[in-house]
């Protein structure tokens, strides 16, 4: 019962990061019908740049504020200067010019930071542990818990309780109409587009003490990051926070029960349910 | 009919060209011909799936990558098993896996599509590294035996490269060939309109199933002829970097031109080979390479040339 506890509270935190992840990957898919897989880079470059501003000012806290907005400013970049442009090509060349980002991204970062497994270490505020149910549970996962959580609710009231939401969620539905009815819709994308890189970033430095840095952490992420977006259904926000919780708990309860094939829940899981329901749990068009 | 006997030229003359190369070329040139001509089959099964029926595969590794493996097996434990029944081996593996995903993978679409291909891929991938007491694992497969072909040495670089050549141009006549037969046409209409197809009575599920099981078995081949070019194979060939990279491949040569995956092959192949001798970063300037492309000419490096003329 306490090893269930435990993994069980393990999955959620693993969840929760995936979901900060796959958040801004699905409203940013929601509104413009393009994956950006270069949203993983983002994660990793919030991870890394948490690493370099540890080193140098040695906060925490403050590389929790900046990093995040570091990253979110690159992603507008990114949005205003090579995927604008491409629009007009397709899709297709869209979808391709985010896998170039991306190899462009992870070499950069490689090149930079070396590819040797680095560490951040824990906040010393956070660095104890608690008892839960007799078993000692370090307090920083406790805290990506509940730091996920209350991100999760931010983003919910904006969504659903202010106009930007309303704006936002206007134009996942139709982008077209929501243009033709006024609203500054490029300018709108922006702001989401810059949000979803903040929430990658940011997600990227609360996960930097935890899972640590490497060269491939990365493109580990970006496999279970795209079964939760697909298996929630692209687009749907309620979707992606169901199915991180899903994937959050397959992978934890996988590695305890049979570890040498825990990599392969996750895509059983996406395949089972696309070809039960293709547009995903929450999806609306296939 | 003028445009047809162009692209009968430009065949003619890759086709003497290829023949002549082993004669003029150095031997490690001759490997990276080699190479691309075995890597453009690949490209070129790629390309189809998105060409002529819509469809934008992300895990197009799978079918090279099961080829690849199920040629080796068979190499390594069937006594006897000769060159070109190996090679067909890999194809036909690689094909009846095709055939079994695609009964999943037609009833998508788009990015649903290119994200089920991705799970396969992923799903595919880890039972191969897993599997070490038959795959080998992450040290892969070697030592197996390149068995000589109707008492032609294979062993000898020369000799190997015409038989790719052979199979590939063979490959590539046959795909070809198949854009116009009727079950070509069908695609066609499909990827123009799906609905409209099924309406006229045409089993959209079926001719999409065919006509993938096929692309994957040409895939197949492709696999087989690179692990006997190697002589190794390890999981490195199945896994999503190689799926990136064919799609790579396809969008530098441009993936509406049918010559398009040779030259996305020739340039990845020489490029990748050439940068590697002077910087560890070849994969950065590979990916803004990628990126600078796709700004300027959406359509690969065949798309500016047909845009021009």
């Amino acid at each position: 019962m306490e090893t269930f506890v435990i993994q069980f509270i393990h999955g959620l935190v693993y969840g929760l990061l995936l979901f900060l992840v796959a958040s801004g990957l699905t409203l940013v898919f929601g509104m413009m019908s393009v994956l950006n897989i270069a949203h993983v880079s983002f994660y990793m470059l919030g991870a890394y740049l948490s690493y370099t501003m540890f080193r140098v000012v040695g906060n925490f806290w403050l590389a929790l504020i900046i990093c995040p907005v570091l990253v979110a400013f690159l992603g507008i970049l990114m949005e205003r200067l090579i995927l604008r442009r491409v629009h007009a090509a397709g899709h297709v060349q869209e979808f391709v010019i985010t896998f170039g980002i991306l190899f462009a991204l992870n070499e950069m970062i490689k090149w930079i930071w070396g590819s040797e497994n680095l560490s951040v270490p824990v906040p010393s505020t956070l660095s104890g542990s608690l008892l839960i149910m007799g078993n000692i549970y370090p307090a920083y996962r406790l805290f990506i818990l509940f730091f996920s959580l209350l991100i999760l609710a931010f983003l919910a009231f904006i969504l659903m309780r202010t106009r930007l939401g309303i704006t936002v969620r206007a134009m996942v539905s139709d982008r077209d109409m929501a243009s033709a009815l006024g609203t500054n819709t490029p300018f709108v994308f922006m702001l989401v587009m810059g949000i979803g890189s903040w929430l990658a970033g940011l997600a990227g430095v609360i996960a930097a003490p935890f899972l640590g840095l490497s060269s491939g952490m990365g493109l580990d992420f970006l496999t279970d990051c795209f079964i939760v977006t697909v298996t929630g259904g692209l687009g749907s926000l309620w979707g992606a926070v169901v199915a991180s919780f899903l994937i959050g708990q397959l992978s934890s309860f996988g590695i305890l029960f049979i570890p040498r094939f825990a990599i392969v829940f996750g895509f059983l899981l996406m395949a089972v349910v696309l070809v039960i329901k293709p547009s995903g749990l929450f999806g609306e068009k296939a | 009919v003028k445009n047809r006997s162009f692209y009968l030229w430009v065949g003619i003359a890759l086709g003497a060209l290829g023949i002549l190369f082993p004669h003029v070329l150095p031997r490690f040139q001759l490997r990276m011909v080699t190479e691309i001509v075995i890597v453009a089959l690949l490209v070129m099964t790629w390309k189809m799936m998105l060409n002529e029926a819509g469809l934008f595969s992300f895990g197009h590794a799978v079918y090279f990558g099961l080829g690849a493996y199920a040629s080796v097996l068979g190499w390594l434990h069937i006594n006897g098993l000769s060159l070109v029944s190996g090679i067909l081996l890999g194809g036909l593996v690689a094909g009846v896996v095709g055939f079994i995903l695609s009964a999943f993978l037609v009833r998508m679409s788009g990015t649903y599509y290119a994200l089920l291909t991705l799970a396969f891929n992923q799903l595919i991938w880890a039972i191969v590294w897993k599997w070490r007491d038959v795959t080998g694992g992450d040290d892969g497969l070697g030592k197996f035996l390149k068995p000589d072909l109707l008492g032609i040495p294979m062993g000898n670089p020369v000799n190997y490269y015409y038989l790719s050549l052979a199979i590939v141009a063979i490959c590539l006549f046959l795909c070809w060939y198949f854009t116009k037969t009727p079950l070509g046409n069908v695609m066609k209409s499909i990827k123009s309109n799906e609905e409209r197809t099924r309406f006229i009575g045409f089993n959209v599920g079926a001719s999409k199933i065919i006509f993938l099981a096929m692309l994957a078995f040409f895939a197949g081949v492709s696999g087989a002829l690179y692990a006997q070019f190697q002589e190794f194979i390890g999981a490195s060939s199945i896994d999503l970097v190689m799926s990136t990279h064919i799609i790579f491949m396809a969008f530098i040569g441009g993936v509406g031109h049918f010559w398009g995956p040779l030259l996305g092959s020739g340039i990845y192949v020489y490029l990748s080979e050439y940068l590697s001798h002077y910087t560890d970063r070849w994969e950065l300037i590979f990916g803004v390479v990628v990126v600078i492309l796709v700004l300027l000419a959406p359509q690969g490096i065949l798309g500016i040339a047909k845009k021009r003329k």
